[in-house]
């Protein structure tokens, strides 16, 4: 593992934002580091952002291990669908494991357009890493 | 039906919880390992993120399930994922850090309301000559957060220490575990 670059808070302060502003079907959207702490959130309704980060690394290293035990490779994203709402998680590619991107949806919100915008932000948030602290 | 069991460790991080599942597991251990991105990451290069569990095969007496959970209050929530059938809990103690006793309190200050249902046993670890000063420390703290559990000095990486702590937890089973104490305590907090 190399030496952790810092993306640039700023541009993922904005990427998070227009992820919020791009559907009234987003409630939250969170980076979290895969230690489980919050780096930038964006919430539209009060969440513990402390307790939402240490569960969205849970759930990823959770689901990087079931694919891994199952010989079914890596992980895209986790899903978790709930009659209340639904939740996806998934690594920002470039940042070597370090971020995780969490986007919390209502209930009636499209699950493709929530993976579309996710993935677009994920994007972003991937391309405000400098050039040089990218990894695989 | 085969019958399983689960048992937990819990602890700072750096206690030896992975380290204790790895040496008595006959199975491969499973761990949730991320590298760290605090200043954790000057005692130790990765951390538990959700959990450890491995297995223990008994013979006819079933499987011992264990389960490691992360040391960190940020991830309590982790305890629910196990709570359901656990027999008992090992507290872990790195018992040559400076700060055992903050990452103790932690520990206690975290979990105590779950640690007061269950048997326990608290594990001074890592520090072969830990001695009778900070074991005492150990039982006083967890007197303080209404908890009483046996103290002992061992080294997590011994298949022998960690069943001994497994035979104080089956000890406190067969005798009747009284959480009157704990819940009276509680009752108070």
């Amino acid at each position: 593992m190399g030496v952790i670059v810092p993306p640039n808070r700023g541009q993922c302060d904005a990427a998070l934002q227009h992820l919020v502003d791009s559907s009234d079907g987003i409630r939250a959207a969170m980076l979290a580091l895969r230690d489980g702490r919050p780096f930038v959130e964006r919430c539209r309704s009060q969440v513990d952002c402390g307790k939402f980060a240490a569960m969205v690394s849970s759930l990823v290293a959770l689901g990087q291990t079931a694919l891994r035990e199952l010989g079914a490779g890596g992980l895209d994203h986790v899903l978790v669908e709930g009659r209340e709402g639904k939740l996806v998680v998934s690594s920002i590619d470039g940042s070597g494991g370090l971020l995780l991107l969490a986007v919390l949806a209502e209930r009636d919100a499209r699950l493709g357009l929530v993976l579309g915008h996710a993935k677009t932000c994920a994007q972003a948030v991937s391309d405000a890493f400098p050039p040089a602290g990218r990894q695989a | 039906m085969t019958q399983t069991h689960k048992i937990v460790f819990i602890g700072e991080p750096g206690a030896g919880k992975t380290t204790c599942i790895a040496a008595l597991s006959h199975v491969p251990p499973v761990s949730t390992d991320v590298a760290c991105t605090d200043e954790l990451a000057e005692r130790k290069a990765t951390t538990t993120v959700a959990l450890d569990y491995g297995e223990l095969h008994l013979g006819d007496q079933g499987r011992l399930l264990l389960y490691g959970l992360p040391g960190q209050s940020r991830f309590r929530f982790m305890f629910d994922v196990v709570r359901e059938g656990l027999l008992g809990a090992v507290v872990l103690v790195d018992a040559s850090s400076a700060t055992a006793m903050e990452g103790l309190a932690e520990t206690l200050d975290t979990y105590a309301p779950e640690l007061g249902q269950l048997p326990c046993v608290l594990a001074l670890n890592k520090d072969a000559r830990a001695g009778e000063d900070l074991r005492q420390a150990c039982l006083d703290l967890l007197r303080r957060h209404g908890l009483v559990a046996p103290a002992i000095v061992v080294d997590a990486r011994r298949r022998e220490d960690i069943i001994r702590m497994f035979d104080l937890l089956f000890m406190q089973l067969e005798l009747g575990f009284d959480d009157t104490e704990a819940r009276e305590a509680n009752a108070w907090a």
